[in-house]
């Protein structure tokens, strides 16, 4: 009976007695995932294969964050805003001489330009874009997204101020446009770290730094693309390469992979956010080397101030797709809390 | 006013969702599309600008205490929301002064004032609020603001069938969750402890007006286990920015000084 059952019914896996050998359909089948090959000897402690690896619990892989829904028009604006700091103190630090009167006069117009388009390309990715003035509605220290719309609105009446008065403008209102530019070009880097964002958190010391720096590197990699005077020249490359360097430093000290969030860089290095960084360290770099040339060339120095500039807008773009990227990584928010429970933070 | 709040007892919760339709309903929030998410009966996913009350379904081949199963298989249900912290880094964080908080200490968004700026989005340590496409506005649960102010409960609360929502004023609140806690206790359930209820258990939020008593780590519900308001350390960052503020300074002087003495 069971002999007849077995030669007749091919179907499943059955053994075959007189041969000793799996026959019928499913005999065909492979594993889905082999056993690692070990040799010989397969060492007792090995994970069963078939068993996944005991994974840090999450829910179902979802992101445990939202992410930000800041559009292109936000980094477009933090690299404006930085350019116009950068060039509110240059102007303020430039001596009344004859022949800065070009750079001074650029500077200014530069960082009008940046104060007021800026504010418009914020507004551009607000939800209700009718409401900007809602921003000036309260004062909230707590919040840098508040103290940075009053110094954009300040810095914006004195920029303007000072681009009408040019060179008559008072010294009050040079120093104050350079103050309510550092301010500018500054407080986007603690906006992006005072927030919950992994990736932004971790980095918060560092971002207020990088953006000053690179705001530094934006204002001459700008400035650099205008004619400039031999004097001129000179002025704006030391305080370029002040930023350049400085961009570089931070960028490396943001790389350095501190064991309290690996998820989140590790989240950062493949998607489009890593391809954006890097484009940046290439950019940054490329720049100064240009820079560090002896020869005498505008055509040299209208190249660096390009890179340069498309350096500190990849970056710029780089810091807000990572900080998608690590927002949609939940282990990258359960990790780092964990770790530090456990340490007893 | 005293303040209210929600105790979410999740080890009564049947997954039944009638707190999410009750929430949709009561706040005309419209539906999330006809999409299949695949991941056991759990639809929504996750809290929405337009869903304001989530069951999360964590079904596992996991054995729990007491349980007894022919196979290892549980289910944990939890109904999530928006926890109005104490501390609220959406609060802290909004430059318009668009999130309140209200009489009954709840945290509440004024839509006439939101402008969509999306700064609470990144700052909620929970990620809770989010901005909604269509209207461009931050939206999340009000703890039914309109419903309390007319003497009513929450919409949630109210249709919950196991009473595993409890609205109420916070020490009342606090009061039974520690006798349920207990009482699990006693019966064997001891994974089962508080998420949240007070500024000992959760410090960096100094305490949820919405706290939760759970049965597995936080992070199986896709809640953070020690969240911050981010505003908790933002002078580290204004710190170092006034460094970097003071360098850009410096390097522009020296710029132009260097310049200038080199010429003379
Ligand atoms: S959970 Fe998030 S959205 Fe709700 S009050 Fe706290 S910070 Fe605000
Ligand atoms: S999106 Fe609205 S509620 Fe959120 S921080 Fe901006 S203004 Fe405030």
């Amino acid at each position: 009976m069971s002999q007849a059952l077995t030669s007749g019914l091919k179907i499943g896996r059955e053994m075959d007695p007189d041969l000793a050998m799996l026959t019928g359909e499913g005999a065909q089948q492979r594993v889905k995932q082999a056993e690692p090959d070990a040799g010989s000897i397969v060492p007792l402690w090995r994970q069963v294969s078939s068993r996944p690896a005991e994974s840090p619990p999450d829910y179902y892989r979802l992101p445990l964050l939202k992410e930000p829904v800041w559009i292109w028009s936000v980094p477009a604006y933090f690299y404006l805003g930085g350019v116009a700091g950068g060039c509110a103190v240059l102007a303020a630090a430039l001596p009344g001489k004859r022949r800065f009167d070009a750079l001074a006069s650029w500077c200014r117009l530069l960082a009008c330009a940046g104060v007021t388009v800026g504010p418009a390309l914020l507004t551009w990715d607000l939800g209700k874009m009718t409401r900007f003035l809602n921003m000036l509605r309260v004062f909230r220290p707590s919040s840098p997204m508040s103290v940075g719309s009053w110094s954009l609105a300040g810095t914006g009446m004195l920029a303007t101020l000072s681009l009408l008065l040019g060179k008559k403008a008072p010294s009050s209102v040079r120093y104050g446009t350079a103050f309510g530019g550092v301010m500018v070009a500054g407080y986007t880097g603690v906006l992006l770290g005072n927030t919950a964002n992994p990736l932004w958190l971790e980095k918060r010391r560092l971002l207020p730094p990088l953006f000053i720096a690179s705001a530094i590197a934006s204002t001459a990699g700008a400035l650099e693309l205008r004619p400039l005077n031999q004097h001129e020249e000179k002025v704006v490359q030391r305080f370029g390469m002040v930023g350049k360097v400085g961009e570089a430093a931070a960028m490396v000290a943001m790389e350095r992979r501190t064991p309290t969030n690996k998820e989140a860089v590790y989240g950062v290095e493949k998607g489009r956010g890593g391809l954006l960084w890097n484009a940046a360290k290439v950019a940054l770099v490329a720049g100064v080397v240009l820079d560090l040339i002896p020869a005498k060339s505008t055509a040299r120095r209208k190249a660096s101030g390009v890179l340069t500039t498309l350096g500190a807008i990849c970056l710029r773009y780089a810091l807000l797709e990572t900080g998608k990227d690590a927002a949609r990584e939940p282990q990258a928010v359960i990790g780092p809390q964990r770790r530090r429970m456990q340490g007893g933070g | 006013m005293t303040a209210t709040g929600f105790f979410t007892d999740t080890s009564v919760c049947i997954g039944c969702k009638a707190c999410e339709v009750a929430c949709k309903q009561w706040n005309q929030l419209p539906a999330d599309g006809n999409f299949f998410s695949g991941r056991s009966y759990d639809n929504t996913i996750h809290l929405e600008a337009t869903t304001w009350r989530h069951v999360a379904f964590v079904e596992r081949s996991l054995q729990l205490s007491g349980q007894i199963t022919a196979r290892p298989f549980s289910w944990l249900l939890m109904s999530d929301v928006c926890k109005h912290c104490e501390r609220a880094g959406c609060l802290e964080a909004c430059p318009t002064g668009a999130i309140v908080r209200t009489e009954f200490e709840s945290v509440y968004v004024q839509p006439d004032v939101c402008n969509g700026c999306g700064y609470c989005v990144v700052c909620c340590p929970f990620g809770v609020i989010n901005r909604r496409e269509d209207d461009g506005r931050a939206w999340k649960c009000t703890l039914c603001y309109d419903r309390q102010k007319a003497g009513g409960e929450p919409a949630c609360a109210k249709a919950c069938p196991t009473d595993s929502i409890t609205f109420g004023k916070l020490d009342e609140l606090r009061e039974i969750a520690r006798k349920r806690l207990e009482l699990l206790h006693s019966r064997g359930v001891h994974e089962a402890y508080l998420y949240g209820m007070t500024d000992d258990d959760q410090p960096g939020t100094e305490g949820l007006h919405a706290f939760f008593l759970l049965l597995d780590r936080p992070e199986a519900y896709n809640l953070p286990p020690k969240p911050t308001v981010p505003t908790k350390g933002v002078g580290a960052s204004w710190g170092t920015m006034g460094v970097a503020a003071a360098g850009m300074v410096a390097a522009a002087v020296a710029a132009v000084r260097f310049v200038e003495g080199g010429k003379k």
